[in-house]
């Protein structure tokens, strides 16, 4: 699809009232009572913050830090499953990064692979993502290198980018449509695409080269070098804080707990895990396979520019850079892979 | 930084150790460093963005660092304590570690900052901070600014906080422990949270849930806030770590306060000095044992 059209900055802001007036959430990047910008549920579109990249990713909303599974209740020698929800509410996402609805859509193929991920989907349908082109990042960003760009329309179902006195709409999606025929007021004649051309030019311009190199020569070195000493000299500043984990877009492992509430009832619930941790790996013997942060920091580059291309054939990586502005040791995920391009093509890789 | 550039060398060039632990220039500011050869000595620096806790990096919970051999760390006064803290609870041997005490008048709250150093950037707990160099160093290199007054404002806040009645201080941290996803990045940097196996991590049983609902986050919080009564530095660096912005420096330092005011210990580089904790004193307060 690739049908084009036009919001006034009035008009989006009648369309959350008009959204929140139809019962639907509205999330959008915000200010959080820290001062900071995060991704979070809005009354108004007015509190939008478009000009900051929200501290976290939209990860949260489909894959939440933890969310139950099933209840259970010990009847005498049965147990009775009590299944949650299988439908969410509906919800529409205001401002999203193209960088991050690209890493929704990313995240989709893992999700749907030897199983389906109902709960996952669930949200997925419920929800619509209205992205705004990104005005541009800094120099952590490296979206071009993994096939992106500010203005990606991947994983978004409009993809609005400002002209004039509101935003030029991409629509994506049918879902994106539907948006769009469910409030038709809103939208109208504008500015064509053309007229944001300078805006996406520039912002493209602020990320580019960040990390030279395709995806196809960092798997290439990736997948013959286990053994690199590479690994354990990046590792000696990693806390193992999985803070990268954390704020990153695509990193979706998870835990599954049981937790008892009474003598015969509790919740089977799942919550964000991290590939940074010793008790990530360790076995049920105390051995554990990954038994210091060197095997860990491989794993997290493996699993990202390795791992999941050669099964998916796709880059567990959207080029955000949150990973290298949270680390309070100050590894860089640019650096690790420009040295390894540069390794790769025979340019060395010393520090 | 010259001074810190040709000891760093000297260590090494001698043999003294076989590792120099400073700060460097990365790509975004300063951050930790770790020089192997006498040539590597020159990528040291010290300024007021060295605001990371290298103290950490001594912690026996850090295996993939005993492939350096032994070690020399540069230190401010307040890192420092924690390299005493690390001495007192015999987890690492004095003599295994030589230890460059950096003077320091205060640094930024943020190792990117392009900020000079001014009353306005400087990094909370650096006010009213009285120690200028480390008395626990093996060398001293660099001068001092004069450093900052105080109160801090996690102080001031510490003190908002303990005036509210208790169910607005409930919803303060309500609010608060909501935003935290557990990924225990701040036991992860925190130089004093040394365990093997943490409590957080045990299953059998769970005495800590692992899930972010409040249940088990005020669980998680305030084990480690009273784990750390009488060791925590104050050095910030769970608070700065932390990818959702809690201000758990509040708990670190609310503890801190009840233990100066009920057992008269304060952080110290001293590793002499018995920590409270291990410790009994016939005039100790015991009006809560029932």
């Amino acid at each position: 699809m690739s049908t084009t059209t036009f919001i006034r900055n009035e008009d989006l802001k009648g369309l959350v009232a008009d959204l929140k007036a139809a019962g639907v959430g509205v999330a959008g990047p915000a200010r959080t009572t820290d001062g900071a910008v995060d991704y979070r549920s809005i009354d108004r579109f007015e509190d939008v913050v478009l000009d900051a990249q929200p501290r976290t990713s939209l990860k949260q909303f489909f894959l939440p830090p933890t969310e139950p599974l099933f209840k259970y209740r010990r009847e005498g020698s049965d147990v009775a499953i009590l299944e949650m929800p299988a439908v969410q509410p509906p919800r529409v996402i205001v401002g999203a990064r193209p960088c991050d609805a690209a890493a929704v859509e990313i995240l989709d193929r893992v999700m749907n692979w030897d199983y389906k991920d109902e709960p996952w989907f669930a949200r997925r349908e419920a929800t619509t993502i209205v992205a705004f082109a990104c005005p541009g990042g800094d120099r952590s960003c490296f979206c071009t290198t993994v096939g992106l760009a500010p203005d990606s329309t991947r994983g978004s179902d409009l993809l609005l980018a400002p002209a004039g006195d509101g935003y030029v709409v991409e629509v994506v999606t049918p879902k994106g449509q539907k948006l769009l025929d469910a409030f038709p007021k809103r939208f109208g004649a504008g500015p064509g695409v053309d007229a944001t051309k300078a805006y996406r030019d520039k912002a493209r311009a602020s990320v580019d080269g960040h990390v030279p190199g395709s995806p196809e020569v960092i798997r290439q070195w990736v997948q013959t070098h286990f053994e690199d000493p590479f690994w354990s000299e990046i590792a000696l500043r990693c806390h193992g804080c999985g803070g990268c984990a954390a704020v990153c877009p695509t990193c979706h492992c998870f835990d599954i707990v049981d937790e008892p509430e009474t003598l015969t009832e509790g919740t089977r619930r799942r919550n964000w895990d991290t590939c940074q941790t010793a008790l990530f790996t360790v076995h049920a013997s105390g051995h554990n396979p990954r038994h210091d942060q060197c095997g860990r920091c491989r794993q997290r580059v493996n699993h990202k520019f390795a791992i999941y291309p050669s099964r998916f054939n796709e880059v567990l990586c959207t080029g955000c850079g949150r990973c290298a502005r949270v680390c309070p040791a100050g590894q860089d995920v640019t650096e690790i892979l420009t040295r390894i391009v540069a390794m790769a093509t025979g340019q060395g890789g010393a520090a | 930084m010259t001074e810190l550039r040709e000891l760093a060398r000297r260590l090494l060039s001698e043999g003294t150790v076989n590792a120099v632990l400073g700060w460097e220039e990365g790509p975004r500011g300063a951050r930790p460093a770790f020089v192997t050869d006498a040539a590597g000595a020159d990528r040291l620096i010290f300024d007021p963005r060295c605001v990371h806790n290298l103290a950490a990096y001594l912690s026996p919970r850090r295996p993939h660092l005993k492939q350096l051999g032994k070690v020399a760390i540069v230190l401010k006064p307040c890192d420092a304590k924690a390299v005493a803290g690390l001495i007192r609870e015999t987890q690492v041997p004095r003599e295994n570690v030589v230890l460059i005490g950096v003077r320091c008048g205060g640094v930024l709250a943020d190792p990117e900052s392009t900020e000079p150093l001014s009353e306005a950037t400087v990094a909370d707990r650096c006010r009213g901070c009285p120690d200028r160099e480390a008395k626990l160093a093996d060398h001293l290199v660099g001068t001092a600014g004069p450093g900052f007054p105080g109160p801090s404002h996690r102080a001031q806040k510490v003190e908002e906080l303990a005036a509210l009645p208790a169910d607005q201080r409930w919803a303060f941290w309500q609010a608060e422990f909501e935003k935290c996803v557990r990924c225990h990045a701040c036991r992860q940097v925190c130089p004093m949270c040394f365990c093997e196996r943490c409590l957080a991590d045990k299953t059998m049983p769970r005495w800590i849930e692992s899930s972010p609902h409040n249940r088990g986050n005020f669980a998680w919080h305030v084990a480690r806030a009273m784990h750390l009564a009488g060791r925590c530095v104050d050095c910030g660096e769970c608070e700065r770590v932390c990818p959702e912005g809690l201000p758990l420096g509040l708990l670190t330092r609310k503890v801190a306060q009840v233990v100066a005011d009920r057992y008269d210990f304060r952080p110290t580089d001293d590793p002499a000095v018995p920590a409270p904790v291990g410790t009994y004193r016939m005039d100790d307060p015991q009006e809560f044992i029932l």
